[in-house]
């Protein structure tokens, strides 16, 4: 009844694909109930390719890339999947030590908080080196000197100068640079970046994504940016796959989904950008709020704030699904996607 | 880039923050800076006892019993005729060995056991914290006074048990900022580097704790002396005829009344330590605790 996502049928064995995840449902324990904060997402990403994870707080964005690390905490949190393949291998079935070569190593992490994502106590050269010293087997000067060109590829100006300078003595987008180095630092094939430029201002913010776009031309590296900005997606994404209370509702490629905006909660999204080149009066908002993690309804997640829900959204949760024969866009909607609602709606009543 | 070699950075430098801070005290608490020099005075006149005392401490010369004070013997003499400014001078090596071997080893272990307990957390931290507690109820002086009255009086046994009573007091205070530190985004970033927990303690959780900790450890020292002096005092201190201050202190109890600098010389010597040191680590808590310092 369901159909199957295309992406999902055409990863199979594919080397063009780095990390394909399927069905991946992450739990959190919240006053001894299990919580799933993402629920049974799938999605692919191609070698060299930026994926946009887009959505509002607490959709469910950083806990997917954490459990792509199994990076969440393993007493109130629980990662099950079909699989997690990253370069034809499963990272579902890997022990704590092999989980940790990859780590940092394979695919490293950028985080949203430059100013405490950092040791405040440790030097940014000596923190971008021991990236190296840990993966790699480099000797001190080796790691040092290495470093070095890191901290100069992501244009820290003066970089050998400023290699003993301390975090605090580094403004927020210096301090981005010094993670993205750190990240960059093994040659990793994936980047999760949980939304880099959130707490950095505007112009600084088209600089880092600038750094973030050659970067990933240079090394040929893959992208998972996640943000809740689709400005910021507009200009850096190759693909999107937009979130919504655990869920992936659209995903698309970029073009395609601003073009055609198919889900209503992207279609929404869309309307509450600020633009300077349309003359409006208010601000688009979507009423309501995403249900808590704990009272989730049935049914379409997003139908208590959708104004085209009918009865069948309240009842089933709907699939991704191509929007039409053989696209790339796929939406999780019984009214937009491609269904025949009336014998839907009919089979459900009867 | 090459000839940049002498820019590499220092290895695993502790917080700069930190020495910012406490250059910071020195300059602005005089108080502070008198204490650490008091005290590395002492430490000095410790170190070269051998040059600058006058006699051999432990020599004993009836004939020049219980002198005042005079130019051949600069505080006088003791019941046996020892010279009592070269013994006290001796006096500070054993005292500053036992103070300081024992502190530093008690940081070494309770650092380590508070970082380990606040890192884990839970269960971990349960257990540790609770028997951390129980032996953190007793007085250290009857602490003390339990494990050397059980392993026999000996510089040894003495260092064990100063150290015993003071490892509890430097977990709690480990702990406190690991916990802090643990939360903190750089740490889930050095696990997402695939950084094993003991890269993690050691090297980004420790640089962060040592500023607390060194600054108990020169408050804690002023207590382990007083201890020292305490046991030595009652007799389960280092064996006579070595010279100890405490031990002093109590030979010269015997002759207070006609000759009262027997006590008074080595009393002054260890409230000079003690006061020095509780200057010194009072001056650095003020430095790195956020609500006494003055910007």
């Amino acid at each position: 009844m369901h159909t199957m996502p295309n992406s999902i049928q055409s990863s199979e064995s594919n080397p063009d694909i780095i990390l394909d995840v399927r069905k991946l449902r992450t739990s959190f324990r919240i006053a001894g109930e299990w919580h799933a904060a993402v629920r049974d997402i799938s999605f692919t990403l191609r070698r060299n390719e930026t994926l946009a994870l887009v959505g509002e707080s607490g959709c469910g964005k950083s806990v997917t890339a954490l459990s792509v690390l199994d990076l969440v905490p393993s007493q109130n949190g629980r990662i099950e999947a079909e699989q997690i393949q990253f370069n034809g291998r499963n990272l579902l079935g890997l022990s704590e030590d092999e989980m940790r070569e990859i780590r940092g190593n394979r695919i490293s992490m950028i985080f949203q908080e430059p100013m405490t994502a950092l040791n405040p106590v440790l030097s940014v050269g000596h923190q971008v080196a021991e990236a190296l010293l840990y993966h790699r087997d480099m000797n001190k000067e080796e790691a040092n000197r290495a470093a070095l060109e890191l901290l100069d590829q992501v244009k820290i100006p003066s970089a050998s100068s400023r290699f003993k300078e301390y975090p605090h003595q580094f403004s927020g987008g210096m301090r981005q640079r010094v993670m993205i180095a750190m990240a960059l630092a093994c040659r990793p094939d994936i980047i999760l970046a949980d939304e880099p430029t959130t707490a950095l201002d505007v112009t600084i913010q088209s600089q880092i994504l600038a750094l973030l776009g050659e970067l990933k031309r240079d090394t040929g590296m893959s992208l998972i940016f996640i943000t809740h900005n689709l400005g910021v997606v507009a200009s850096i994404a190759d693909r999107v796959a937009v979130m919504y209370a655990g869920n992936i509702v659209e995903i698309a490629d970029v073009d395609s989904l601003f073009a055609h905006p198919t889900h209503p909660y992207t279609e929404a999204l869309m309307r509450s950008i600020p633009r300077s080149d349309r003359d409006t009066e208010t601000l688009h908002s979507i009423p309501g709020q995403v249900p808590p993690i704990s009272r989730m309804p049935d049914g379409c997640r997003f139908a208590a704030r959708c104004d085209l829900a009918r009865p069948i959204c309240r009842k089933l949760d709907p699939a991704l699904q191509q929007i039409n024969a053989g696209s790339t866009h796929e939406v999780a909607c019984w009214v937009r996607g491609d269904h025949d609602l009336t014998a839907i709606e009919d089979r459900a009543n009867g | 880039m090459t000839e940049k070699s002498e820019n590499m950075p220092a290895p695993l430098s502790s917080s700069a923050l930190f020495q910012e801070q406490v250059k910071r005290t020195f300059r602005s608490n005089k108080l502070t800076g008198l204490g650490a020099v008091i005290f590395l005075l002492v430490l000095l006149a410790a170190v070269f006892a051998p040059l600058l005392s006058t006699h051999d401490p432990l020599i004993q010369n009836i004939l020049d019993r219980l002198e005042g004070p005079s130019a051949q013997f600069w505080m006088g003499t003791d019941a046996y005729g020892r010279d009592i400014y070269s013994r006290l001078l001796y006096g500070a090596r054993i005292s500053l060995t036992i103070g300081g071997v024992a502190i530093l080893s008690a940081m070494v272990i309770g650092t380590a056991i508070g970082i380990i307990a606040g890192y884990y957390g839970g269960k971990v931290d349960d257990v540790i914290m609770q028997f951390n507690d129980i032996l953190l109820a007793f007085p250290t002086l009857i602490l003390g006074l339990i494990v050397v009255a059980m392993l026999g009086p000996s510089m040894q046994n003495m260092i064990i048990a100063i150290s015993l009573t003071s490892i509890p007091g430097f977990a709690r205070i480990a702990r406190a900022p690991t916990i802090v530190v643990r939360e903190r985004d750089f740490i889930e970033a050095c696990r997402a580097l695939g950084y094993r927990d003991w890269r993690i303690m050691v090297f980004h959780i420790l640089p962060n704790v040592t500023s607390e900790v060194l600054v108990m450890a020169s408050l804690w020292l002023a207590t382990a002396i007083r201890t020292e002096a305490s046991l030595s005092f009652i007799g389960l201190g280092v064996k006579p005829p070595a010279a100890t201050w405490g031990g002093m202190i109590r030979e010269g109890f015997e002759n207070i009344l006609d000759n009262p600098w027997l006590s008074i010389f080595p009393g002054l010597a260890i409230l000079l330590v003690v006061f020095s040191l509780n200057l010194l680590g009072d001056g650095l808590r003020d430095a790195i605790d956020p609500k006494t310092r003055v910007d």
